[in-house]
């Protein structure tokens, strides 16, 4: 059959399909428009009738504090959680422990549990840490970087276990039939074939952390709130139309981060499964 | 060389599980320390202040579950979610079997837009759709220059701006989760039906929908879970009408600070989102051991 007879048959679900998309980028591309428009005061004009990029200059100064925040967190996050999520994966595929399902279904637990839920959850267990012991994670980096860690282990799990259990284990045991150390083995076998589960564990803490609202919004305070964070405070209480020009970056960046790991990871570990 | 093989039968493998114990004990404390200490919060009595009794009560959950405000905002964040699961379904579907079929190279580029849509946070997302859901926004000024209707449509604010704002969240994990589901469906059943003389609407009916039911429940459910404990969306887009139960949850943090009865409605959600996921589960069980023919 030819494509376009196909294509004729199925017209409908095409139809659905463009609807689909025009929905979940219409709101995307509304923001970046709107963030052009020169008199710009409380609504959304379309077409634009001053073109202009005045907002962009006028970003306050806590926006852009928030997002070195965010990015500081979200970085440190990805670099935790990857390196004990790989540890994890390592231990669960290569292990040779008969209860590793039951394992995994233990690190998964932390997608199991509403956002919210954990940001409560950690709001008050910070509250009663700070009253035992004097030292009080709210309102810290820390503090976000550990809940964010919680909830982002699952996820580096998910990739980097994915890809080593792609790997055949005769390599590993050809490396040590030819008499590689633990160690060699390791760093000069194991390491290099799952870099790609690395990258992707990389991506998603990063990701998942950078764009957190529920659980960061009981945390965060002071001198440390994250980007998304401070968007939701100002959407919730007032409105900036200098928030649609920082919108327009954070998108911009976005799309950019996603496409350099589309090129280096390839889309099947970036694409999130129903497993994970 | 046989050194090596001596070394090799001693029982030199790997001992890859101690990488298991750092992250477990990792996991294990940032999981159980804060949940337990915070159901225990949960039937604790508020004295205001952020302040609580020494004494355990139950009264927290007795009020949850005898105040009809309480019971009220159960029941909307059910119906919302389940609201939201099917619009997402009825529109993920067809998209997600749309893309798994075509055989061109758009297709990656349809879903790294899918991916986009995903990993741009949620609170942007949310604010794109306030600028075009308004009263004077695009959406309703299409509306009524096309005549569909004659007075702008509330889209904002109130439980329809919720619903399309959970539907914005949930699609695109949604339709990659179902793109990955008809894929293993093999396309030369559709082919061999229609040979048959099925029509289109037959085929769909009674072969790929059966053959994807599995993977339509695990997406629903998936999809039922996220919205129940959604809450950029309900905060921002119910406007502070819609009282959800993650809602509810902040406003008794924020406004009432009242971390026991937050605790409580906490635990009553993670519950009920526990008790919904077992029984679906069961029920699926049920499902596929009554359609195996005896």
């Amino acid at each position: 059959m030819s494509p376009l007879a196909r294509f004729r048959r199925q017209w409908f679900f095409w139809l659905i399909t463009a609807a689909l998309y025009f929905f979940l980028l219409g709101p995307i591309f509304a923001i970046a428009l709107a963030s052009l428009e020169g008199k710009q005061t409380y609504h959304f004009q379309f077409p634009p009738e001053a073109l202009s990029l005045a907002w962009y200059g006028k970003i306050p100064h806590k926006y852009v504090h928030a997002l070195g925040v965010s990015v500081a967190v979200a970085s440190i996050t990805a670099c935790l959680s990857t390196l004990i999520g790989g540890m994890a994966a390592i231990g669960l595929v290569r292990g040779g422990l008969r209860r590793s399902d039951t394992l995994q279904a233990f690190f998964n637990v932390p997608l199991q549990v509403p956002l919210v839920v954990t940001g409560v959850v950690f709001l008050q267990f910070y509250n009663q840490f700070a009253i035992l012991t004097g030292i009080d994670f709210l309102g810290s980096l820390l503090g976000l970087v550990i809940v964010h860690v919680f909830i982002t282990i699952p996820y580096s799990i998910g990739t980097i276990g994915s890809v080593l259990m792609r790997v055949n284990p005769r390599l590993e045991e050809a490396a040590r039939t030819l008499g590689g150390s633990e160690w060699s083995i390791f760093r000069r076998v194991l390491l290099p074939v799952v870099k790609p589960g690395i990258f992707a564990g990389l991506f998603y803490g990063f990701i998942v952390s950078f764009g957190d609202v529920p659980t960061a919004v009981f945390i965060a305070s002071g001198e440390f709130v994250t980007l998304p964070v401070e968007i939701f405070q100002t959407l919730q209480f007032d409105f900036d139309p200098a928030v649609l020009a920082l919108s327009t970056i954070v998108v911009i960046l976005s799309v950019i981060l996603i496409l350099f790991m589309q090129k280096v990871v390839g889309l099947d570990l970036v694409l999130p499964s129903g497993k994970r | 060389m046989k050194a090596i093989v001596a070394r090799h039968r001693s029982g030199a493998r790997p001992r890859w599980h101690l990488f298991l114990w750092a992250p477990l004990a990792i996991s294990a404390a940032l999981l159980i320390l804060p949940q337990a200490s915070f159901v225990w919060m949960s039937f604790h009595k508020n004295l205001g202040m952020g302040l609580v009794s020494d004494t355990l009560v139950l009264d927290n959950y007795l009020r949850i579950l005898s105040d009809p405000f309480y019971l009220g905002s159960l029941w909307l964040t059910f119906r919302l979610s389940l609201e939201a699961t099917v619009f997402a379904l009825i529109l993920g579907f067809p998209a997600a079997y749309c893309l798994a079929r075509a055989r061109s190279s758009w297709v990656s580029l349809l879903v790294v837009l899918l991916l986009i849509s995903s990993f741009v946070t949620i609170v942007i997302k949310v604010l794109g759709l306030s600028l075009v859901l308004g009263q004077e926004g695009v959406v309703n000024q299409f509306l009524q220059a096309v005549g569909i209707v004659s007075e702008p449509l509330r889209l904002l604010n109130n439980s329809s701006g919720v619903v399309i704002g959970l539907v914005q969240y949930t699609l695109p994990f949604l339709v990659m989760l179902l793109f990955g589901v008809v894929q293993t469906i093999p396309v030369s059943l559709e082919e061999a039906a229609e040979l048959h003389g099925a029509s289109r609407a037959s085929t769909i009916r009674r072969v790929i929908v059966p053959l994807a039911l599995p993977g339509l429940i695990a997406g629903g459910l998936m999809t039922f879970n996220l919205n129940m404990g959604a809450f950029t969306s309900a905060v921002l887009l119910g406007g502070g009408k819609v009282l959800t139960l993650p809602v509810l949850i902040q406003r008794k943090i924020f406004l009432d600070v009242d971390y026991p009865l937050a605790a409580c409605l906490a635990t009553v959600l993670v519950v009920l989102v526990f008790l919904f996921n077992v029984a679906s589960v069961l029920l699926l069980r049920w499902n596929m051991r009554s359609q195996r023919p005896s």
